[in-house]
């Protein structure tokens, strides 16, 4: 395929055969859950300078000063609130077999609730950086 | 019923892998999920309190704030709690993950025992600051300025 020719990806392009919703939650699930393991590990070494004194833990929190930083945090809590409902799904349909046939309502809705959640939390963690925020 | 339908039914979810059986295996498969929930409070709280509630409230989060936090004892176990859980179920999902994509045995054992060896490190390590840090002997100049 060119360039020009077609600017838009099917499913079926990108991946070699039409993907599923059920793929996509599964990847998301596996892709979040190994981002925050990473960070997790990242996270107890920086709180551990806390042993150092106040000068070691100020200055390493000023990692997280800056807007990038700042972004990444907004990413490991969509990663995380993600991970939460999508488990929760997992766990409901396991525990209640029942519930499968919902299977497919059930994983727009964890999938909204993700992108609805965020909306106020990214507003509120943006802040320092947005325009209405502190000078 | 068709193989299918069995299969489908073995694994609702279909999300996660199908309950295994009877052995360390199934502990695993139960661990997941019942740490999984009481992780979605403990998580979902400390990310609200540190990133919404200290936001909105204009705190800063320093040396100051974990000190006065971790003058309570409640705080001290959460955060345990949390540290423990959050490691040991995360670190099971990257052994399973390992496990789903390494294939070459003598690969699959040693990033496992690598991971298992660095995660207890770090699980010693947090335990420790968390159980011991006190703010009056804590080093009031940091070993680098």
């Amino acid at each position: 395929m060119s360039i020009g020719q077609k600017w838009r990806l099917s499913a079926r392009e990108m991946f070699g055969y039409q993907i599923s919703w059920a793929q996509l939650a599964w990847m998301g699930h596996r892709l979040s859950g190994i981002g925050v393991i990473v960070f997790l590990f990242a996270h107890v070494v920086e709180t551990a300078t806390v042993a150092l004194g106040p000068d070691v833990y100020d200055f390493t929190q000023g990692f997280y000063h800056n807007l990038p930083a700042r972004l990444g945090e907004i990413l490991l809590m969509s990663a995380v609130v993600y991970h939460s409902l999508n488990g929760l799904r997992v766990i409901v349909m396991d525990f209640w077999p029942r519930t499968t046939i919902y299977y497919r309502p059930l994983t727009y809705g964890v999938i909204a609730a993700t992108v609805l959640a965020m909306i106020p939390i990214g507003l509120i963690m943006i802040t320092p950086y947005a325009p209405w925020g502190p000078a | 019923m068709s193989p299918a339908r069995t299969l489908y039914l073995s694994n609702p979810s279909r999300a996660a892998r199908p309950r295994p059986e009877p052995g360390r295996e199934r502990f695993w498969w139960y661990f997941m999920r019942i740490s999984g929930l009481v992780l979605i409070v403990l998580v979902l709280g400390h990310m609200f309190i540190m990133h919404v509630l200290v936001q909105l409230t204009g705190q800063e989060i320093n040396f100051a704030f974990v000190s006065s936090r971790w003058g309570s004892p409640f705080w001290r176990i959460y955060d345990f709690l949390l540290l423990l859980l959050a490691m040991v179920h995360g670190v099971n999902g990257a052994r399973i993950v390992i496990g789903d994509y390494v294939t070459h045995k003598p690969i699959r054992a040693g990033l496992i025992g690598l991971l298992m060896a660095t995660a207890v490190i770090w699980l010693l390590a947090g335990m420790i600051v968390i159980i011991t840090f006190n703010p009056a002997t804590a080093p009031a100049v940091g070993p680098f300025s």
